[in-house]
């Protein structure tokens, strides 16, 4: 895929990339060269240079998992890269652990915050480097030291309050000034402004120029398009491990961002298929829910699933994809709207009802609710079915006939395993899939919710998942598709409805899915079409 | 009203005070644990372990401060043995916590049987108990209430003081704040490179050390001898105490005066013939009331989200038949 890099002026960048030595270098604050990182087959980054001059901020874009936390782990000492060097102010640099990188002026705010609730702010910014006078903390120094700080790069934070009540975008805030304190003259973000609200964001981005404008250099990674355009001077994109192209921002339109970091050469091996028009199985109105830090995760969304008709949801992940699942599976209540499965209101049941009324789910992390990976494959097919005949009888199971029926779908999905007794985390990703999909797909619903299927699988075992997909379309079943993997769904959707930021920002009938403009709604920008409804 | 004045005197509050001590200080040290996020359950153990080598150490050197050094030394022990084995080998606190009370108690027993040739107690053997502090000027200032401040073991003013020291060490001290910090958010800590492990031997060992202060303290403070089993549960009860006052040294104060005056009011009805077993529940009656009492506060929300639950089960087994049908 990336050989087919968009244009050839970002070509050129890709090939000067291994020759950016001598004086080219001097004056970066980070200059990363032909790093490589590899987790068992798996290429996270693949030969990436990156080189950040003192005093921009420059962002590093791209879809999840195309390399970008990596390769900042990789520069703050997190993880140790397997080729390539780093040069951290002109000097050649073996990060080998963080205290490497806070040393040498850099500072990481990861999207993870660690702070002590039941501590104050200023105890916070100040653990593991407290100001002391006569051996006791001196809580005012570091009080007075935070608000400083604080007031300088309009952070506001009242020092002296508890961090367990304060909203994530102060935490974040807080995260910030720890890295100041600690001295940190570049400093890197990842995925800032994934828990923020607009309005904090906005406020974000202010302090990062004044970090710059004191001679400062940001590193910020993203993947929301209009904030990159916004507020960064340069950008890197990556796309597979791999980097696309490091521009100047003012060069650049969103148009071609989008390009670069979604790709231009989808494979799009597009399944045959009879046309099928069957009845409504799943409506969705209005629909609006909460995620786990309350925010809104799903805005308004409206879509029907008929009988023999795959429904592809597209989207970068954390668009509300993940909170549509578990509402449509009941384990999120919905804040507004309607999801009716065959003309009932989900809203009443339990997942147990819903699964007894028709929904089969391929869960989206699978080790977390697929399986349980420690019991046997024929535990695992027998899970949501063991209160009935003829799996149990009188409340005892019959391990006779689980037994069988699980030989029966190991033989059915090909799944590579001993034999039935054998415990799931034996299986590669690809078989423990499968054994989701057995069981799921032999429950005789007539929904399937279908989320990622083939994240972490291998080809041969992508292509089967693939096959059985759209068996269970012929057979009549409605299927909604999520994934994040465009070609999966231009392979096999009829319709592909695009989300972006808990909406739908559209709909690509699968027949002429065209990447640019899922690219385009994905990265959030409406098209022209659905503009109205979006504003 | 005569009868109350009877009950209630100064004595009984000095009495509440010398009770209070030996929990106070077995609960401060369960402090450090609880806030280094371990749960103490051998509390009793190690105060037990306490007080006999207190005993042993002062028949030996003939001097009670020493028995009180060698009643803290074997306290430690205990709490060495339990950081290497909850902290380093990472075993299940409660399990290795039990089994060094079990340890303590049988242990105490065989030493005794060994060593005295005795069972039930060791009295006289030339035990030295702990001196009188009597405050000069306490008499001329306080007059009647003298006995408030003054003619208590070294230990109790230990353990009082211990209380706002505690305050000052979780607030002001940089080890007393990575205490809190490796209890409340272990991974804070460690991305902040504060060692995880060291903290919480610190918080192990200054736990063995009040505990064992408080078990010399049981054998050598206002009686001096040793019974099998002498700790007869304080160290439980200051577990149930600091459960509920998450280790916060004031709540801790407050809890253990709570027990340590229903001890001292159980003391004093015994002298007006009420049958000794009853009065004897008395201050694990008051204890466990006022814990529930205050655990039924603390936690409505639990108790909220279990009625809704409820409720919300009943509801839908009236309103959705038809979703509830299990298909077989």
């Amino acid at each position: 895929m990336v050989s087919n890099a968009p244009g050839s002026s970002t070509r050129h960048n890709v090939s000067t990339g291994h020759n950016l030595a001598g004086p080219n270098l001097a004056g970066m604050a980070v200059a990363l060269t032909g790093i490589t990182k590899r987790f068992g087959a798996f290429v996270a980054n693949d030969g990436i240079d990156l080189a950040v001059r003192r005093g921009e901020i420059h962002a590093i874009i791209g879809e999840n998992g195309a390399g970008k936390t990596t390769l900042m782990n990789i520069l703050f000492g997190l993880l140790q890269p397997d080729e390539g060097s780093i040069r951290l102010n002109d000097e050649e640099t073996d990060v080998a652990d963080p205290a490497v990188a806070i040393k040498a002026g850099l500072g990481m705010v990861h999207q993870h915050f660690k702070l002590v609730p039941s501590l104050s702010v200023a105890d916070n910014v100040f653990l593991g480097m407290e100001i002391r006078r006569h051996g006791l903390i001196d809580h005012a120094a570091q009080i007075a030291r935070t608000r400083e700080l604080s007031e300088r790069f309009g952070l506001r934070v009242d020092p002296t309050e508890r961090v367990g009540l304060l909203s994530v975008g102060i935490e974040q805030r807080i995260e910030i000034l720890k890295v100041l304190v600690r001295g940190a003259r570049t400093i890197i973000l990842d995925e800032p402004t994934a828990v923020l609200t607009p309005q904090e964001s906005r406020e974000l981005f202010q302090t990062l120029r004044s970090f710059v404008a004191e001679g400062m250099t940001v590193i910020f990674i993203s993947h929301h398009l209009e904030e990159v355009m916004e507020v960064s001077d340069t950008v890197t994109v990556l796309r597979n491990g791999k980097r696309v192209a490091t521009r100047p921002t003012a060069e650049l339109t969103k148009d071609e961002l989008v390009r670069m970091m979604v790709g231009r050469e989808v494979s799009f091996d597009r399944r045959p298929r009879e046309p099928q028009r069957g009845e409504v199985v799943l409506e969705v109105e209005e629909l609006w829910a909460r995620d786990d830090r309350r925010l809104p995760a799903l805005r308004d969304v409206n879509f029907t699933v008929r009988s023999g008709e795959v429904v592809g949801i597209a989207g970068v992940a954390g668009n509300g994809q993940t909170e549509l699942a578990e509402v449509l599976s009941g384990l999120r209540p919905a804040s507004h709207g309607v999801a009716r499965l065959k003309g009932r209101n989900l809203a009443a049941f339990s997942p147990a009802e819903i699964r007894a009324a028709g929904l089969a789910h391929v869960p989206g992390d699978r080790m977390a609710r697929g399986v349980d990976r420690n019991a046997s494959i024929a535990a695992n097919m027998l899970m949501g079915r063991q209160h009935r005949a003829p799996w149990s009888r009188g409340g005892v199971l019959n391990w006779n006939v689980i037994g069988q029926n699980a030989s029966k779908l190991i033989k059915d999905f090909d799944i590579r395993a001993q034999g039935s007794s054998d415990a799931v985390k034996r299986l590669s990703g690809g078989n423990i899939q499968k054994v989701v999909l057995a069981r799921e797909f032999t429950n005789g619903a007539d929904f399937l919710l279908i989320d990622q299927p083939t994240r972490g699988v291998d080809i041969g075992a992508q292509e089967a998942i693939h096959d059985e997909i759209m068996r269970q379309r012929a057979a009549g079943r409605a299927i909604l598709l999520i994934s994040v993997q465009l070609d999966e769904l231009a392979a096999l959707a009829d319709r592909i409805l695009v989300m972006f930021n808990g909406r739908i920002m559209g709909e690509v009938a699968g027949d002429d899915a065209d990447e640019d403009r899922i690219g385009m709604m994905m990265a959030g920008v409406a098209a022209p079409e659905f503009a109205a409804e979006t504003a | 009203m005569e009868i109350l004045d009877k009950l209630v005197n100064v004595a009984l509050i000095a009495a509440t005070l010398r009770t209070t001590a030996p929990i106070l200080l077995v609960a401060l040290g369960g402090s450090f644990t609880t806030k280094a996020g371990i749960f103490n359950i051998g509390l009793e153990g190690q105060m037990l372990a306490g007080a006999f080598f207190a005993v042993l150490g002062s028949i030996w050197t003939g001097s009670a401060f020493a028995g009180v050094a060698c009643g803290v030394a074997a306290a430690l022990v205990f709490a060495l043995v339990f950081a290497v084995l909850v902290v380093s080998f990472r075993a299940n606190e409660v399990v290795v916590g039990l089994a060094l009370n079990i340890l303590a108690g049988g242990m105490t027993i065989s030493l005794m049987k060994a060593i005295f040739g005795t069972r039930g107690s060791i009295v006289g053997q030339g035990i030295v108990g702990l001196p009188k502090v009597q405050l000069p000027g306490a008499r001329a200032v306080l007059g009647s209430w003298a006995p408030l401040i003054s003619g208590f073991t070294p230990i109790v003013y230990v353990a009082f003081i211990a209380v706002p020291l505690l305050v000052l060490f979780y607030n002001r001290t940089r080890l007393g704040l990575y205490i809190r910090v490796v209890g409340e958010k272990p991974e804070a800590a460690e991305a902040l490179g504060i060692s995880i492990t060291r903290v919480r031997y610190t918080a192990s060992l200054l736990c063995g050390l009040l505990a064992g202060l408080a078990g010399a303290h049981l054998s050598l403070g206002y009686i001096t001898m040793f019974t099998e089993n002498m700790s007869s549960g304080r160290g439980f009860m200051a577990v149930a105490i600091l459960i509920f006052s998450n280790g916060d040294p004031l709540k801790v104060l407050a809890g253990c005066l709570l027990f340590g005056f229903a001890d001292a009011f159980s003391l004093r009805l015994q002298t007006f013939g009420y049958p000794s077993y009853l009065v004897l529940t008395v201050p694990y009656v008051v204890a466990l009331t006022a814990l529930f009492a205050l655990s039924y506060r603390a936690r409505p929300k639990i108790i909220k989200e279990t009625l809704a639950l409820m409720q919300k089960l009943l509801s839908a087994d009236r309103n959705t038949e038809p979703g509830g049908k299990h298909p077989s």
